[in-house]
């Protein structure tokens, strides 16, 4: 069990993605860093609004190594793949209420990077997502999702 | 938001290229604001008929390439302008099939000498005694035209022309007599009077202006001869340019008519626009028209009566007032009169439809007093040259009627010069060019004044912007208070042909407008030693 | 120009200016070689009827220009583009005077759609909306990389089990075509007349079979028409601006005769006039692949299969357009207008194709060879371009569908035809806006498929889009499976102009895409790769 964005729940998002991985094959090799920029809502009490938290994560060789929050203006490393999106979308995934992909679907959760490498690797990603969506026991402190439902129509989910 | 640069130039015609690319070099931020969808101005190359013929709706040859100083200190030629010079530059063609009249590149003058002396020796000689005399005074020619024209007195000019052409009989009179007095002086030969009573044409003078003489000894003369295509069309010029400014840095805004030209306190601070305001903290330059520019963008509110008056005296047309005639072909035209000299069908410039100087004389009195004349015109076939000016085993053709005034006829009228003056015209080519039947041409298009006029705002289709006449050129132009390229108003300048030297792909105005800004702000001089201007 | 360069690229298109402009801004010495006295390929305005009356010749749509990173990368706007997006984007008359009209805004759309069928408008919101969610994400996916094959997307998009996930799009729409798909989920005539318009005028012809997979995309970029001010021109020197600012050249009439190779390495190019260039790093070509491989290379330089491949399987467009252009002193008033007054206000309007099966009729016949009966359409840039035209005047550009050969006759009766059939078009405009006679219409001018080939050489048979579009010629397969990564056989030689993939149309991808197979083989620093 961890907070919801604590320390101790990046590093169960990371274990249940090893974990999760540690079966499979065919890993891609190589390292990935990956930037995930939620910005609050007004919606999420986790961000406040106008406020944005970033979280970077190192995927190397197939495995996540790290997963942690980072300043938003951190340069020093490469990035490759960029998500982002508002707290209420993550806080969803986070809950298991709200699949990551369809949110990529409908723009609401934004992706950049070179998508080849993500659609060749569709399993493999499915499955870190997959960790992330249900591999830990989240707690709420300040509320869990779904909020109130007439916030939904203003994020245009 | 409003924009601000050191400096800006109205209108990316060839001059405003031109200053603009010195002032930036010199450390000025430069905007170029364009009217049109394209730069360059006059010096324009289209398909305006087909796809793949070229043709130049405005300026077709390039004398002034040689000492023009923007082309070496930009390395123009590193950037695209390459140039032809064909060794037959320009012919008469005769109807009856009589020897053309052939004038060549200054280092083959003896064709020349021998194609004039198949009419008379003594009309040979002299002609290839005057170009002589104007290859000598080339550098006095090139230094006076990028110069911020001097005042000089009758006596002085008089004395001039005496030490150059004294031994030929010429005396300060000669100053006062008109273009054909001069050559009816020299030359005997009528075939060749039609030719050098066209060339003074072109250049702007009128065969009958009393006062422009001696211009035809110093000028008219020297530029026969020195005539060079651009490849690919003279818009490869602008090209150039262009790339030159860009990589200087110049920022130029296209699709951007100035409405206004902002004037405070007596001194230029910028421009306004549909899209709003530009400022300018230090010149304004203006290569549009000198009504557009005094009485339309500055406003008479900001001027005083005097310039006012001068402004609205200043006159346009009826001299550099054209049609340009752009015909595709099967066929280059194939002249009867090569059978005495067959460079005539591969002359760069060829005049077709006056059969002596009567007929150059009675077309362009015609023209200037608003008349249609009787079709004759001056043709460039540019892809005998330069294949890429037509698509393979075919001819773009292109040429210059002198038409009257936009003004001199009604909208109506000039539809109908459209649809039907160039059939009119190969009715005549026809008879001097056999080949030259409806069958050989497969489309041709008429630009004329009105359009002209519309396209670049060469008020009244004159590409001079302002009348040739004595008293509006040289120190007179476009009036003697602005003819130092300054205006009333701090800051504000002239760089377009409405100044000295006027109309002509010489990039001097926009070049000595660098010269007195300069002055006035104390930047680089882009006189060069060796150079001498 | 000096005689040796970093890279030459072939051809001053949209997309040979901007690899010239990436690379050069790579810190490349770069030469940029166009045949003809303008730069811009298709980006090409021209008064081609009447002073100060300004036509674009060839592109008139640009749809990309919030997603393609050049615009972005290279500063486009910075460099003075001004682009206008039409409130009312398209719109589609009926020979009974009803009409419907697409905006920027969906509600107006469904609204127009609703008054012919509730069903439809609400399918179409559903279908715009989906589209709009994911259309930013797999048409920068699709566009902006080197190309994946149809199977290994397939495949992903199994796995993502995007097709669980979504209305319209699914893997079987890779065997339907346009038509199978309106006819699956919209019911009225006109609503799905107005929709095959749409991917025609695209170059998704609504009747081949594979394209319905490109059709949800579509839709979700018909309300992203963007309108160059002053003409599509202004991006062409916009792009070589760029270049020349960060020290490249554009060199115009010069026109190539042959890429030089040594040692299966291309060296340089040598230009018609003899003049010899040589290229230390690359050479890039953005005309046809005809050209390139037929014309530009001995045939001891290709391999000979490609040889007879380029000749003989190279898939080109089976139908061509003919245009009209108009200089007018008024704005079309349609008929239509009494109907639905915002027709006078859409910047392109389908005249009269009411049906499916029209549509299919006539491109049919265009395959044929025959001219149909005209139902051009109509694109009035004035509407929202205040600088194209003098006060108080407009531009009209009618474009039809039309073949390149006419049956009996070939492309050659073009010349004889233009103006009758130019005419026939305007006739037909005429119908639906009566307003625009002859004193209205102060000069117009054809310009024929055949004309298409004669001013640009690389639109093979007047082929605008520079190759089929099918599923046949996509992605890896385009233009051929072995030039399907923008490498060519010869060494140091490249394609990136529109023959590669994605395809014509200002897009901008052949040129990106090609850009980051060269910087990965010359190991230069991709600085644009901002994720």
């Amino acid at each position: 069990m961890a907070d919801i964005y604590s320390t101790a729940w990046y590093e169960g998002v990371r274990d249940a993605m090893n974990a999760r991985v540690a079966t499979m094959t065919d890993l891609p090799k190589g390292v990935l860093h990956i930037k995930v920029e939620i910005y609050g809502d007004g919606i999420s009490p986790y961000i406040e609004e106008d406020v944005e938290r970033n979280f970077l994560i190192r995927i190397a060789d197939g495995h996540c190594d790290w997963y942690r929050e980072v300043d938003g203006d951190d340069t020093s490393v490469k990035l490759d793949y960029r998500f982002r999106g508002p707290a209420t979308i993550f806080d969803e995934i986070a809950a298991g209420l709200q699949d990551p992909i369809d949110a990529a679907l409908h723009g609401t959760v934004k992706v950049r990077g070179d998508m080849r490498f993500l659609m060749r690797q569709a399993e493999h990603v499915s499955v870190l997502l997959d960790a992330y969506a249900h591999g830990v026991q989240t707690t709420w402190p300040l509320g869990r999702p779904p909020y109130a439902a007439e916030h939904k129509e203003a994020l245009g989910a | 938001m409003t924009r601000t640069y050191d400096a800006i130039v109205i209108g990316a015609g060839h001059n405003g290229l031109c200053l603009a690319a010195y002032l930036q070099r010199a450390g000025l931020s430069t905007v170029v604001i364009e009217r049109r969808h394209e730069e360059g101005g006059g010096t324009n190359t289209e398909e305006p008929v087909l796809p793949g013929y070229r043709h130049n709706m405005h300026a077709q040859y390039m004398e002034f390439f040689d000492i023009m100083p923007m082309i070496r200190d930009f390395g123009l030629e590193t950037l695209g302008l390459r140039t032809i010079k064909p060794e037959a530059q320009a012919g008469i063609a005769f109807a009856d099939g009589r020897p053309p009249v052939i004038l060549h590149r200054p280092d083959l003058l003896d064709r020349t000498h021998a194609s004039i002396a198949r009419y008379s020796k003594a009309d040979a000689d002299i002609y290839v005694e005057l170009k002589h005399r104007a290859i000598a005074l080339e550098q006095l020619f090139a230094a006076g035209l990028y110069s911020i024209p001097q005042v000089a007195g009758f006596d002085a000019q008089g004395e001039m022309l005496t030490a150059a052409f004294g031994d030929l009989g010429v005396g300060p009179q000669f100053i006062l007599k008109s273009p054909k007095h001069v050559i009816d002086e020299f030359f005997e030969t009528p075939e060749l009077r039609a030719l050098l009573y066209r060339t003074c044409v072109e250049w702007g003078y009128p065969i009958d202006g009393q006062g422009l003489g001696a211009g035809f000894l110093l000028f008219v003369m020297w530029t026969l001869g020195n005539w060079k295509l651009v490849r690919g069309g003279t818009h490869g010029l602008a090209k150039a340019m262009t790339q030159a400014c860009y990589r200087e840095g110049v920022d130029l805004i296209e699709n951007m008519m100035v409405d206004r030209v902002l004037v405070e306190d007596g001194r230029v601070v910028g421009v306004a626009t549909r899209s709003g305001e530009i400022r300018a903290t230090k010149v304004v330059a203006s290569n549009a028209d000198l009504r557009q520019t005094l009485l339309d963008m500055v406003g008479a509110e900001n001027l005083s009566d005097h310039w006012v008056k001068r402004a609205r005296a200043y006159r346009y047309g009826p001299s550099h007032v054209l049609g340009t005639p752009c015909f595709c072909l099967y066929e280059e035209p194939h002249y009867t009169s090569a059978r005495w000299d067959d460079d005539i069908d591969r002359c760069f410039y060829t005049m077709v439809g006056f059969d002596g100087p009567e007929d150059t004389v009675r077309y362009i009195r015609d023209a200037y007093m608003g008349r249609l004349p009787k079709p004759a015109a001056g043709t460039w076939v540019n892809s005998l040259w330069d294949e890429s000016q037509a698509p393979p085993r075919r001819h773009a053709a292109t040429g210059w009627y002198f038409l009257p005034s936009a003004s001199a006829l009604t909208t109506d009228e000039w539809t109908e010069v459209r649809e039907t003056f160039n059939e009119k015209f190969l009715d005549v080519w026809h008879e001097s060019a056999p080949n030259m039947t409806r069958d050989n041409v497969i489309a041709h298009k008429l630009y004329t004044p009105d359009q002209m006029e519309r396209k670049n705002l060469m008020r009244e289709g004159d590409f001079s912007n302002g009348e040739f006449a004595p008293d509006q050129l040289g120190a007179n132009r476009p009036f003697p208070e602005a003819s130092n390229y300054r205006t009333e108003i701090a800051g504000l300048y002239l760089c377009g042909p409405s100044a000295y030297p006027g109309g002509g792909v010489h990039a001097a105005c926009g070049y000595n407008a660098y010269k007195a800004i300069a002055e006035d702000l104390d930047l680089p001089s882009p006189v060069l030693a060796d150079r001498g201007y | 120009m000096r005689n040796a360069y970093d890279a030459i690229v072939i051809g001053a298109g949209h997309n040979g200016l901007t690899l010239g402009a990436y690379l050069a801004r790579s810190g490349l010495e770069v030469l940029v070689l166009e045949r003809r006295h303008e730069e811009g390929g298709g980006l090409c305005t021209e008064e081609l009827t009447l002073a100060g009356f300004l036509h674009n010749v060839h592109a008139n749509y640009h749809t990309f220009v919030d997603l393609a990173p050049p615009v972005h990368d290279l500063d486009v706007r910075g460099h003075g583009v001004e682009y206008v997006r039409p409130e009312v984007q398209m719109a589609s008359i009926y020979d009974d005077g009803t009409a419907l009209t697409i905006h920027t805004d969906l509600d107006k759309t469904c609204a127009s759609i609703a008054r012919f069928s509730e069903q439809d408008a609400d399918t179409f919101r559903r279908l715009y909306s989906e589209a709009h969610g994911y259309v930013d994400l797999l048409l920068g996916t699709l566009m902006y990389q080197p190309p994946m094959s149809v199977k290994e997307l397939t495949k992903a998009l199994a796995t993502f089990g995007v097709e669980d996930r979504s209305e319209f799009l699914s893997v079987k729409l890779r065997r339907e075509t346009i038509n199978q798909f309106l006819d699956q989920h919209f019911t009225n005539d006109k609503v799905k007349a107005h929709l095959a318009f749409h991917g025609a005028v695209c170059a998704y012809t609504n009747d081949v079979p594979g394209l319905a997979i490109g059709f949800p995309l579509l839709i979700g970029k018909i309300d992203n028409w963007h309108l160059c001010i002053g003409g599509s021109h202004r991006l062409a020197h916009a792009l070589w601006r760029d270049l020349a600012q960060h020290g490249g050249v554009m060199i115009s009439d010069a026109d190539v005769r042959s890429i030089v190779v040594d040692r299966g390495r291309a060296v340089g190019v040598r230009l018609v006039d003899g003049t010899e260039i040589s290229a230390r790093k690359l050479v890039a070509s953005t005309v046809s692949v005809e050209q390139t491989f037929l014309e530009f290379l001995e045939p001891s330089a290709v391999p000979e299969e490609l040889h007879s491949r380029v000749k003989n399987d190279v898939k080109h467009k089976d139908w061509s357009l003919f245009s009209v252009h108009l200089a007018m002193t008024a704005l079309p008033a349609y008929v239509a207008a009494e109907f639905d007054p915002d027709v006078d206000r859409a910047w392109v309007v389908n005249l009269g194709y009411g049906s499916l099966e029209e549509l299919n009729a006539d491109f049919a016949a265009v395959r044929a060879g025959r001219l149909p009966d005209p139902k051009p359409n109509a694109a009035v840039n004035s509407l929202y371009d205040p600088t194209d035209a003098p006060p108080g005047c407009a531009t009209g550009l009618l474009r039809q569908f039309a073949p390149f050969a006419i049956a009996g006759g070939g492309e050659g009766e073009w010349e004889s035809m233009g103006r009758w059939y130019g005419h026939r078009c305007i006739d037909a405009w005429r119908k639906y806006a009566p307003n625009l006679t002859d004193d209205v219409i102060l000069d117009w001018v054809p310009y024929t498929p055949l004309e298409i080939a004669q001013k640009l050489p690389n639109m093979v048979r007047g082929d605008w889009m520079m190759g089929e579009v099918s599923l046949a010629n996509m992605l890896d397969q385009r233009p051929l499976p072995e030039l399907g990564q923008y490498r060519t056989p010869v060494e140091a030689l490249y394609m990136a102009g529109s023959t590669q993939h994605p395809h014509g149309f200002i897009t901008f991808g052949p040129a990106y895409n090609a850009l980051q197979v060269i910087a990965d083989d010359l190991a230069l620093d991709a600085w644009w790769r901002q994720v």
